[in-house]
């Protein structure tokens, strides 16, 4: 009896979590021609890797596009970009990703150490600071930020866009690791400063070996937000060539008179890395979460 | 007090050690500087720049113009119905999520083969970018070959193909349940682990008191979860009021403002209409209100625990 | 080397809580130093700023001549033993003792050298390459033991290192760490709330309560001449035993109803004073001359080589250890002699001894 009912809840949780995501792989692999029919083909009866030739052999398809119809004035009005830009612009998001994951540890583990282990006057205040900057919005740090980058022509510059990833990655990558440190036994702390260690030290030598889990979730959750961020990359950049991932994809959308089988193609392709890294390291995730999320 | 005591008297009160306030203080120097210049520094800024009228379609003539800015936005209608509708989407977005979250929650507790199969998928949601996200569900709610249709023209619950985006009524809905697809992952995580951590023996005791699973679920495992309730409903409340990406990529606000959600609202001012002062003027505003209302949510769920 | 003195030293909590009041205190070089008592007297506390792991808020401390209240832990040459043992669990045991010589910089031979000598002695050199999650309790703390042991420090600092062990091991590590103490012949200083190990270990106990220490001395002092009634509970299994009565008009006798004892010294200035007599279990011989108590016998518990009486006397109940030889039985009366050298006198109210100060 339980068996049975087991096993509809996972027939309907697969259904649900999967079944958007499987339909976006089978469309990518169905011709223009499969795609507009009625009612659709569930599975590719032609089944078809033209849309991912597409991509990758950058050849010119059909119409040029815009990304934002309303541009920034300083640049003429809009940008045009075709499919080549894709890679290219996965290759900016990687090395944006990677920039701001290991800016995340070096700011944030010895700060949640800090916090974690040490009784110093302002700590409290220091963990309500930390934990309100990741109430602001998203856009209402777009509008200053855009100023500011923009008097000083940074515009294009991938920096800027690591710099202000930081503020939505830090406060969260913070919060995971004070959980963590604050679940490993305080006399580890004790023992090691007797043997002689810095609080620096006691850090690198004894700490953070022991805290991997957490490392772990941090770097995975810097890496999926930073490569997933849209709104920012939006703004802060104009040419194609330090357009991250997320606003190229988001350029095919707005183009009427693009194919789906190719948006989808395309999307595929963006969510690959993600799901891939996350599906490996699942087991990091959750524990990773799991020293303190429920304390809060 | 000696002078020669190794402790600071900090000046609300409690000694520390000397050495333990400077180590610390170098721990957190890069964070402090970096959110500083990341979090706080655009909030005062954006608020420096709201008391300007600031346009760049002439960006050399910047009168100062005090509060003008906020009157402008409070007295336009616009506004007050992206507030209403961030409202109602939020609301939504957040019971959906708890519900749902739960559920799957409690599948996965439980022990089975092919557990760990499921959880691994369940991330799939979480993983995939906003934007693929948006597309995704575009090209399912497709008027014309969109899987949405065609899925429920099979099953004959339609007779013929719908509009599903361009129809104001349901836009929102729509939206928001693209948006809570992409959210449950992360919050039946959090349900999760607040599951696992209810000790097992609660339950034993109630059974030997006679409760049937209906009753040990409404008054332990309810109970027990107030925490990671409380974490999600504030978690998911933050970023639904904030979300721009999928509007952005579906309706652009549309059709006909149904879907003009106050992030899209900011955008707009700011980066369509180039009015840099009234955009700040909003931006601020919306950091204001974020910034209250976690506080606020901080104060009265917290409270309960 | 290392005198470690306490001058007026004072800890209190950001919260408010005062640790330790004023205390002071002088342990000599090479000495073995007990901090005796129940939980919360700050016995742990004070061995945590010797350690430099807490500063002191209040008073001074110095090594020899030197003040310590601004020196952090890691520049500091003492060497700590915890009670759960504090491994690293994510290093291998040669690793867990060489750590602290590594971060002195020491040379890889001498840390070698130091290493397997100090597992030798503490016979665990086959567990060199395992993980702490791999070795049993006793184990741990002999890693812990060694840890502490190859940094040939200033003072050893030991915080209840033997509590989480069962009986046996326990007595047979009490052995171990006096025998370690007089190889090594450094100044320890060990925290503990059990009595028995304090009077086996200690060359002197400090005990405490509720930061305040209560009296130093040797264990034979200790045990013998108590200078409070908490003192005197705390020593001594079973506890001591309290008659409430009060001195006699010569001040020579201890009277209560028809119970009435001569008192070791003479205290003819405290004529009719109520007092607390105090008298140890052991302290009653059956074979004795000694002037006698009598009471009912509530209890008889034979413990092996021994028997507990629990005996009424004048509505108070006692209990007394005798030989296995005295045969009697619940409800019997019994005469006691009793060891009137040994008896002990505490001013009622204060409970201060009235006998040693």
């Amino acid at each position: 009896m339980r068996r049975i009912f087991l096993f509809c809840a996972s027939a309907v949780f697969l259904i649900y979590v999967l079944a958007p995501v499987a339909w976006l792989l089978s469309s990518s692999f169905q011709g223009e021609a499969e795609i507009t029919s009625r009612p659709p083909h569930w599975i590719p009866q032609q089944p078809t890797l033209e849309n991912f030739e597409a991509i990758f052999q950058a050849r010119e398809k059909k119409v040029t596009y815009e990304t934002r119809r309303a541009g920034d004035p300083a640049t003429g009005g809009y940008i045009p970009s075709t499919a080549r830009d894709l890679l290219p612009s996965m290759w900016n998001s990687l090395v944006v990703a990677v920039a701001v994951v290991i800016l995340n540890l070096v700011v944030g583990v010895p700060a949640a150490y800090a916090m974690a282990k040490i009784r110093f006057i302002g700590r409290s205040t220091s963990i309500y600071f930390m934990l309100t900057t990741r109430v602001i919005p998203d856009i209402a740090l777009v509008v200053p930020f855009f100023l500011f980058i923009r008097t000083f022509g940074l515009l294009d510059h991938l920096g800027s866009l690591i710099i202000t990833y930081l503020a939505i990655t830090v406060p969260f990558s913070i919060f995971i690791l004070v959980s963590y440190f604050e679940s490993l036994p305080d006399e580890l702390d004790k023992a090691a400063r007797v043997d002689g260690c810095s609080r620096l030290q006691t850090l690198t030598r004894v700490y953070v070996p022991l805290a991997m889990p957490a490392l772990v979730a941090v770097v995975l959750f810097t890496f999926l937000s930073s490569w997933n961020e849209f709104l920012l990359a939006l703004m802060f950049t104009q040419t194609p060539a330090s357009q991250t991932m997320p606003i190229v994809v988001a350029s095919f959308a707005s183009d009427f008179t693009i194919s789906f089988a190719f948006i989808n193609a395309a999307g595929v392709l963006a969510v690959i890395p993600p799901v891939l890294m996350a599906v490996i390291f699942e087991r990091y995730i959750v524990s990773g979460l799991t020293a303190g999320a429920v304390k809060g | 007090m000696s002078i020669r005591a190794g402790a600071l008297r900090g000046m609300f009160g409690p000694p520390v050690s000397r050495y333990d306030q400077a180590s610390a203080m170098w721990l957190l120097a890069p964070m402090l500087g970096v959110l500083l210049v990341v979090a706080v520094f655009p909030v005062l800024y954006s608020f420096w720049i709201s008391l300007f009228d600031l346009r760049l379609t002439r960006p050399h003539r910047v009168p100062f113009v005090w509060f003008e800015n906020y009157q402008e936005i409070f007295q336009d209608e616009l506004f007050w119905q992206s507030v209403w509708r961030t409202t109602s989407f939020t609301l939504i977005c957040v019971a959906a999520i708890m519900v749902i979250a739960l559920a799957m929650a409690l599948l996965l507790n439980e022990e089975f083969r092919g557990r760990r199969f499921l959880s691994a998928m369940l991330l799939v949601p979480w993983a995939i970018p906003y934007v693929a996200n948006g597309l995704m569900w575009k090209w399912i709610y497709d008027s014309g070959y969109g899987a949405l249709n065609g899925l429920l023209f099979q099953l004959d619950f339609i007779d013929k193909y719908m509009v599903w985006l361009g129809d104001q009524h349901k836009t929102l809905w729509l939206i928001a349940n693209a948006f809570i697809w992409k959210e449950v992952p992360l919050a039946t995580i959090l349900v999760l682990v607040g599951l696992k951590s209810i000790p097992a023996d609660l339950y034993s005791a109630a059974r030997v008191d006679g409760a049937n699973t209906w009753r040990r679920f409404v008054h332990i495992t309810l109970p027990a979860l107030r925490p990671s309730f409380m974490l999600v409903v504030i978690y998911e409340t933050m970023m639904a009021i904030r979300h721009f990406d999928l509007f952005f990529i579906l309706t652009e606000g549309g059709p006909a403002e149904a879907s003009h959600v106050l992030a899209w609202h900011v955008y707009v001012e700011t980066f369509r209409k180039l009015s840099f002062g009234t955009g700040s003027a909003l931006a601020y505003i919306m950091a204001l209100v974020t910034f209250f209302l976690a506080f606020w949510l901080i104060r009265t769920l917290g409270k309960k625990l | 080397m290392a005198t470690i003195r306490f001058e007026s030293v004072g800890k209190t909590y950001p919260n408010g809580f005062a640790a330790l009041e004023n205390l002071s205190l002088e342990i000599a070089d090479r000495e073995f130093v007990v901090l005796l008592g129940p939980s919360g007297c700050g016995k742990s506390t004070t061995l945590n700023l010797i350690a430099g792991l807490e500063d002191v808020t209040a008073g001074s401390l110095y090594f020899d001549a030197t003040l310590m209240n601004v020196v952090p832990a890691h520049k500091r040459d003492v060497a700590m033993v915890f009670q759960s043992y504090a491994l690293y669990p994510h290093k291998s045991v040669y690793e867990n003792i060489a750590f602290g010589l590594r971060m002195r910089g020491f040379a890889g031979e001498e840390i070698e050298r130091r290493v397997r000598d100090a597992a030798r002695s503490l016979e665990i050199e086959p567990l060199l390459e395992r993980r702490p999650h791999q070795l049993s309790g006793g184990q741990r703390q002999r890693v812990a033991l060694g840890r502490a042991l190859v940094r040939q420090p200033q003072a050893f600092l030991m915080d209840e290192p033997l509590s989480n062990l069962d009986a046996a091991l326990r007595i047979a590590m009490r052995a171990e760490i006096k025998k370690l103490h007089q190889t090594m012949r450094t100044t320890f200083v060990y925290v503990t709330h059990d009595q028995a190990e304090a009077l086996t270990l200690a060359d002197r106990i400090v005990v405490m309560k509720e930061g305040v220490i209560q009296q130093i001395g040797t264990p034979e002092e200790i045990y013998d001449r108590p200078k409070n009634t908490f003192v005197a509970s705390f020593l001594g299994n079973p506890p001591i035993n309290y008659l409430e009565g009060s001195l006699s008009q010569d001040g020579r006798r201890f009277v209560r109803g028809a119970v009435s004892l001569p008192l070791p010294i003479p205290l003819p200035v405290q004529a009719g004073r109520p007092v607390r007599l105090g008298i140890r279990a052991e302290d009653v011989d059956p074979k004795g001359t000694g002037e006698q108590l009598g009471g009912r016998i509530t209890s008889v518990l034979p413990v092996g080589s021994d028997q507990f009486l629990g005996v009424e006397v004048e509505g108070a109940a006692l209990f007394f250890r005798v030989g296995r030889e005295v045969r009697v039985h619940e409800g019997e009366n019994i005469s006691l002699p009793v060891n009137a050298n040994r008896l002990q006198v505490f001013d009622a109210a204060s409970g201060a001894s009235l006998l040693w100060q």
